[in-house]
């Protein structure tokens, strides 16, 4: 495992030199003047642009430039917005846990629901509740999340008035942000109704991001235990006596986990990607939405910063799927 | 169908009939497996790829899954009737009254699963052990079947361990119900030839000391010569020849048998070559008329590829051929 586990680590080094590179040619490669594009003006005169250019190291040499920004990121400076002249990683930190929020309310919900559909389908294998649960998910899979949420939100928000249409909570209340997860926030201030109110706001956008991965945990599920159930070990827990339960539910489960954890993994990185439309869909204040806007206000410095960040952690979470692939998987674990 | 022990047969099996519907069609893997095995007795079970040995020993522990179908006019095991007994019932006599291990030991234990975890499991389920007195007699049955170290190796996963090793778990977890019988199907086709000696060695020495009955599969006439006390010949799904193995080994009755027979390296002494048999099992849709063995028989005449022979007895065995060789015996 030790071994595994340095070899992965050692992996994200290079990822992220991989990750700086592009955010820092990025905006060298967007048109228009960097000069310009990094301070946010328009038109300047000869001598405020030189001294623009001396103030940001663009005069420098380009290898010292990225080592400049290098520096930069490692002492936490990811660059200053141009919109609001604050510091990008604070920007980031603030909005961040509105989107984990959404996220993990997604992946719970995909988890929950796509995990024992796989498991159903695999063992009631050609059956109608089969090609039923391959149906849905192959609809889930190629639903446009934009198309798909316009048309939850007009059903149950608009027709129906079920649930709210946008936000994370509803306006009357005022909730101290403590954690910045406003379910947690909620409960810790003494607003009556506010946590109710953030869970009623959580539910569609939560649904809509879910599908996703929803359909690709089912189906991977399904195909993982498929191939479990036909393999000498399963003959063997069920020629022992055991229960279906037991041969299901633990000796296949157990193996077909090791994939569908990387896979549910994986969905945690897409989900981030599906973040941004859904979160702009429902005006949910978290970073996809931000990133967008921020594209819009052509804030490239939040824009540079928002990229990398939101790039590092999918590096992370990526990281730790592997990880927790080799303590899954006794092969890995025992390795020397 | 009685053999010749007194005693009601601790396994009674009459006409059983395994059916697959594939997308290639319906093939009656097992057709006709008549036999019975008596307590304590060794019976082997050969006959070519294909013939539907394991099948037809899967049927017995009730593991054929949904896609096929299983029908006999009689199986019975130590006075139940299995035809009737109801799944839960089932379930507790498979693992408990009846073992089985199989062919590929590396890959019939679970990966993810210590071996302790394995084996405690089934004597949880048989015995109703806990705490120490679990642990206790899985480091015994670990004991029993030679492994050494066996406190230590409860830890081990099955990928740490070689291929033998690995069997010989396979064979404490399927002693941990105390079984009355236990099937082996070709339990050392898998591993070198000189592991293969020290298994089946094993499996006589725990046969005679728990005086279980032990029902052999395997390709190997020279093992069944050595270990059992009588033999069943199969072929395309159907017993074409049953008897004590003494008897078998002197003066086969069916041709298939003396094939078999014929094709061992020590009766081919002095011959260039080992005599094969010309052909192969009839597969899914080419079960010819009469005789299913008639195609790849020498001495085939007009009635084996009109009529289907029946298992008849003959002497102190069974066979099912119009024109068995020789005189009964
Ligand atoms: N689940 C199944 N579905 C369809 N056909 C099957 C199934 N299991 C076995 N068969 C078929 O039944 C026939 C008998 O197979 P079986 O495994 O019993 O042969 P065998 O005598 O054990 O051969 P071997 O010596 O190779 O182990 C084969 O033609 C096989 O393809
Ligand atoms: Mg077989």
């Amino acid at each position: 495992m030790l071994r595994y586990l340095i070899t992965r680590v050692g992996l994200v080094v290079p990822s992220f030199f991989g990750l700086t590179l592009l955010t820092f040619a990025m905006i060298r490669l967007i048109p228009g003047d960097p000069v310009e594009v990094l301070a946010g003006e328009r038109g300047m005169s000869p001598e405020r642009h030189a001294e623009m250019m001396a103030r940001l190291g663009l005069d420098q040499p380009v290898l010292t430039q990225y080592a400049t920004y290098l520096g930069n990121l490692l002492s936490g400076d990811f660059g200053i917005s141009i919109v609001t002249r604050t510091s990008v990683l604070e920007e980031f930190l603030t909005l961040f846990p509105a989107t984990i929020e959404l996220s993990v309310a997604a992946i719970t919900i995909a988890v929950a629901i796509g995990l024992p559909a796989g498991i159903l389908a695999a063992v009631r294998r050609r059956s109608v509740l089969d090609h039923g649960v391959m149906a849905v998910s192959l609809t889930g899979y190629s639903m446009p999340i934009f198309w798909w949420g316009l048309i939850l939100i007009l059903v149950f928000s608009v027709e129906l008035g079920l649930t709210p249409v946008s936000g994370r909570i509803s306006a009357f209340f005022w909730v101290e942000p403590v954690t910045g997860f406003l379910l947690i926030d909620s409960l810790l201030s003494d607003e009556a109704g506010a946590f109710g109110s953030a869970l009623h706001h959580l539910v569609l956008p939560s649904i809509v991001l879910s599908t996703l991965p929803l359909a690709v945990i089912a189906r991977m599920t399904r195909s993982a235990m498929l191939e479990v159930l036909g393999e000498d070990y399963i003959r063997t827990a069920r020629a022992k006596g055991l229960g279906a339960g037991r041969v299901i539910g633990l000796h296949a489960l157990r193996n077909a986990l090791i994939p569908v954890v990387t896979v549910i993994g994986l969905q945690m990185g897409v989900l981030l990607a599906g973040a941004i439309l859904t979160e702009t869909i429902f005006a949910w204040p978290g970073i996809g939405k931000w990133l967008v806007e921020s594209i819009h206000r052509r804030d490239y410095p939040a824009l540079q910063g928002g990229i990398l960040l939101v790039a590092s952690t999918v590096i992370m979470i990526n990281l730790m799927v592997d990880l927790l692939y080799g303590l899954l998987n006794p092969r890995i674990r025992h390795q020397r | 169908m009685t053999t010749g022990t007194a005693a009601a047969p601790l396994l009674e099996i009459a006409d059983l009939a395994v059916g697959f519907t594939t997308r290639a069609g319906h093939l009656r893997a097992v057709d006709g497996v008549s036999l019975t095995v008596a307590d304590g007795e060794i019976v082997g079970i050969v006959g070519e790829s294909g013939s539907g040995k394991s099948v037809a020993s899967l049927a017995v522990m009730g593991l054929i899954d949904t896609a096929g179908t299983v029908t006999a006019t009689r199986l019975r095991f130590a006075g139940q009737d299995l035809l009737t007994l109801g799944a839960r019932a089932r379930r507790r006599l498979a693992g408990a009254e009846i073992a089985m291990i199989f062919q590929e030991p590396m890959t019939s234990l679970n990966p993810c699963f210590t071996v302790g975890f394995q084996l405690k499991e089934s004597l949880r389920v048989h015995q109703r052990l806990r705490g120490r007195a679990l642990t206790a007699a899985a480091v015994a049955l670990l004991d029993q079947v030679g492994i050494p170290d066996p406190a230590a190796r409860l830890e081990a996963f099955p990928h740490q361990m070689s291929g033998g090793m690995c069997q010989r778990v396979m064979i404490a977890i399927a002693l941990a119900g105390n079984p009355r019988l236990l099937i082996a199907d070709e339990p050392t086709t898998a591993l070198d030839v000189t592991i293969q000696k020290q298994i089946l060695d094993l499996l006589v020495a725990l046969q005679r000391a728990r005086g279980m009955a032990l029902i052999l599969i395997t390709h190997d006439m020279g093992v069944v010569a050595e270990t059992c006390d009588r033999v069943v010949v199969m072929y395309a799904g159907q017993v074409v020849e049953q008897r004590p193995a003494r008897a078998l080994f002197a003066r086969p009755r069916h041709p298939y048998t003396a094939a078999l027979l014929d094709a061992l390296p020590e009766r081919a002494l002095g011959r260039r070559r080992l005599p094969t048999i010309p052909g192969v099992v009839p597969g899914i849709g080419d079960r010819p008329d009469g005789c299913l063995f008639h195609p790849r028989c020498a001495r085939a005449q007009d009635v084996c590829r009109t009529d289907r022979p029946a298992l008849a007895p003959d002497g102190a065995g069974w066979v099912r051929c119009p024109l068995p060789l020789g005189d009964p015996a």
